[in-house]
């Protein structure tokens, strides 16, 4: 039980002079300033850097997702571009974060940042498209919080690799009892939940910006 | 009782007056923060480092305060040191930042805290206060620290993240959901009083 | 309709499936604490929700107009001296966790003057507990999901409105009255249960509300399948083609 609150000794000799509101005024507002200074100096410092990490945890997937280039001999770095990626449909607006990644100014694939429902909270994924938006390239899950040892397998390389090389241009289908082939994905044991959540989200993302993604494709395009 | 030196807080906090088994304060903390030791450890510096700052800071002023506006004082610091905490995790451990969440700025409303302002602080010089708040967030941090050993190493075989059970060891996932954090503790400190219990017995006879 | 349909969503998922105790350990203090006696659990619960709606409320619209990252009050106001971009980057968000708690205080002030004055009888029953309210987690753990739901969101359409805070402090609360009520039924019978010593009180407590949050984990998926059923086909149709046929989730 936590102890009862002390009670302060009302019968301080300094009382007068230190229940004086005009005094007490300054000392919250001397503490508010410093304070104030204190925080003004902490984001000045480290606001860059969170601001760094932020962008990192996303950034530094996106190589992965995005397949290497045709030749070997090309060593040019991928040089990610992020914008935001407003669609309607159906009545509803969506806004997409999208980063474009490029080789020697050569569109080299998107990465769609999107979250949706899962089985217990929110599941944020990375979807990897090719340049011309008609291939899954991979998919990486950011952040959730599906039961440990089911739902959370939807994190690991072997059940989310199985995304890289899918069509684009079909829905994809869950499927329970493994051999999935052409436009399935297989379900994860005892989380058919969480695999379905995750397909569907990327469903709906392809749904959403594959036409848009596919157009700006050709734009680019010299 | 007569006023405890320094040195004496210091020892009370960490396993007599152990602020988690022995006043119960700080338990939303306690509960949610230990799946993992990672978040354990991490929860526990946090804490260190907040109850430091502010009990330092309160014993610093502590001639000023008068019953009216102590509380607020106390607010006002708290909530700065943990926003202070809060920004330094997220510059420099991002990814633990990530996984605490909410339960970073929760630590505004941890009891320990405020409790340790008013009840030491707010009347000792700063040596004391800060050796009180090095005690009470040591026994805090090994408070977290022996739950999340017990349901990390039960829940997933690892501690750390690194494997300690063979891997056929079948994992209770249950223990690193919530009903685990609820079932660890409450055998925990079953056992903490048992034990405390067969003390006092020993001693009388 | 997709708007009824999330605020449906958001009031289950607090009350039941996300319960502010059983799921996130949020007011386990009050939960251990004064849970020894129904009506005053009932009494805790109803204040806590109390606080918790109007602190909602107002740390919503802090964070909305003043707060978060671009909020209109802040940039207007920095516009006075800052040129426009500069203004447009004013970040207040830090301050976020002091408004907070404030906001918290305030609001347990005024609820109780209010209270004292025009309602005596509801004073009397849930009064008391108003000042431990605070500190209690619960209420600052609402006002950070509803800064998580507003700060860092990219979609504008996606941010949360003062309805569906409202709704999360609301329902939150009642999730929370009720495993409080549930925990102090409980505990009033395990008095007269023969509890080995070592765990009577608080240990005992804690292994019953284990229990109660593994009857609670049940819950969970319901706002999934419930989505998908209440979902108007309509709306399903209307997508491309490429969307996938919505069928029942198997649990």
């Amino acid at each position: 039980m936590p102890p009862a609150v002390a009670t302060i000794d009302t019968a301080s000799p300094n009382r007068s002079w230190r229940d004086n509101a005009l005094l007490q005024g300054w000392l919250v507002l001397l503490l508010a300033i410093v304070f104030g200074a204190l925080l003004a100096g902490v984001q000045t410092a480290l606001g860059p850097a969170i601001a760094d990490n932020k962008r990192n945890e996303t950034l530094s997937r996106v190589p992965q997702l995005i397949p290497p280039p045709d030749t070997a001999a090309t060593s040019a770095q991928l040089e990610v571009d992020t914008r935001m990626l407003p669609v309607s449909s159906g009545g509803r607006t969506a806004v997409y974060r999208i980063h474009r990644a490029s080789r020697d100014d050569e569109l080299a694939g998107w990465v769609v940042q999107v979250a949706g429902q899962g089985y217990a909270d929110r599941i944020e994924v990375l979807l990897g498209l090719s340049p011309a938006a008609d291939v899954i390239t991979g998919l990486f899950v950011l952040d959730q919080k599906e039961t440990p040892g089911l739902g959370a397998k939807i994190a690991e390389a072997p059940w989310r690799g199985q995304f890289a090389g899918k069509p684009a241009a079909l829905p994809l289908e869950v499927i329970k009892g493994g051999g999935a082939s052409g436009n399935q994905i297989d379900a994860i044991t005892g989380a058919t939940i969480s695999s379905r959540a995750v397909t569907d989200i990327v469903n709906r993302t392809l749904a959403d910006v594959r036409d848009q993604l596919a157009t700006d494709a050709g734009k680019a395009a010299p | 009782m007569s006023t405890p030196s320094a040195g004496q807080r210091f020892i009370r906090g960490i396993l007599p007056e152990n602020p988690v088994y022995r006043q119960m304060l700080g338990l939303c903390a306690t509960l949610a923060v230990t799946n993992n030791l990672k978040s354990a450890v991490t929860m526990g510096a946090a804490v260190l480092f907040v109850l430091v700052c502010a009990n330092l800071m309160v014993s610093l002023i502590r001639h000023l305060l008068t019953p009216h506006l102590r509380i607020v004082i106390f607010t006002l610091t708290i909530a700065t040191f943990v926003t202070v905490a809060d920004r330094l995790l997220a510059a420099f451990l991002y990814p633990m930042s990530k996984a605490l969440g909410p339960y970073i700025p929760l630590i505004i409303v941890n009891c320990i805290i405020i409790c340790r302002c008013e009840v030491c602080a707010a009347k000792q010089g700063p040596l004391t206060a800060v050796a009180d708040a090095l005690g009470q967030s040591i026994g805090f941090t090994l408070a977290l620290v022996s739950l999340a050993a017990v349901r990390e190493i039960l829940g997933t075989g690892m501690w750390f993240g690194f494997r300690v059970l063979p891997a056929a060891w079948p994992d209770w996932v249950i223990m690193v959901l919530p009903p685990g954090a609820f079932l660890t503790f409450g055998l925990l400190l079953g056992l903490t009083n048992w034990i405390s219990a067969q003390r006092a017995g020993k001693e009388e006879a | 309709m997709t708007y009824l349909i999330d605020i449906l969503l958001i009031a289950l998922g607090a009350a039941l499936i996300n319960n502010f105790i059983f799921y996130y350990f949020v007011g386990i203090c009050p939960f251990i604490g004064v849970s020894r006696r129904v009506e005053m659990a009932f009494g805790m619960g109803c204040a806590v929700t109390f606080v918790m709606t109007i602190a909602a409320a107002i740390s919503w619209t802090m964070t909305r107009f003043v707060l978060m990252p671009g909020a209109p009050l802040t940039q207007w106001i920095a516009g006075w001296w800052l040129d426009p971009q500069t203004a447009a980057g004013v970040d207040l968000s830090i301050l976020s966790y002091i408004v907070y708690i404030f906001a918290i205080a305030a609001s347990v002030q005024f609820v109780e003057m209010y209270l004292r004055r025009f309602f005596p009888l509801l004073y009397r029953s849930f009064g008391v507990f108003l000042p431990l309210i605070t500190t209690n987690c619960a209420i600052l753990f609402a006002c950070l999901t509803i800064m998580s739901r507003l700060v860092g969101v990219d979609d504008p359409a996606a941010r949360w409105d003062l309805g569906q805070a409202l709704v999360l402090a609301i329902f939150g609360g009642l999730g929370f009255t009720l495993a409080i009520v549930i925990m102090a039924g409980i505990r009033e019978e395990l008095e007269a249960c023969d509890v080995p010593t070592p765990f009577r009180g608080a240990p005992i407590a804690l292994i019953v509300g284990g229990i109660l949050a593994m009857a609670f984990m049940g819950f969970t998926g319901v706002d999934n399948g419930l989505k998908t059923a209440l979902t108007p086909p309509a709306v399903v149709a209307q997508a491309p083609p490429t969307e996938p046929p919505s069928g029942a989730p198997t649990p």
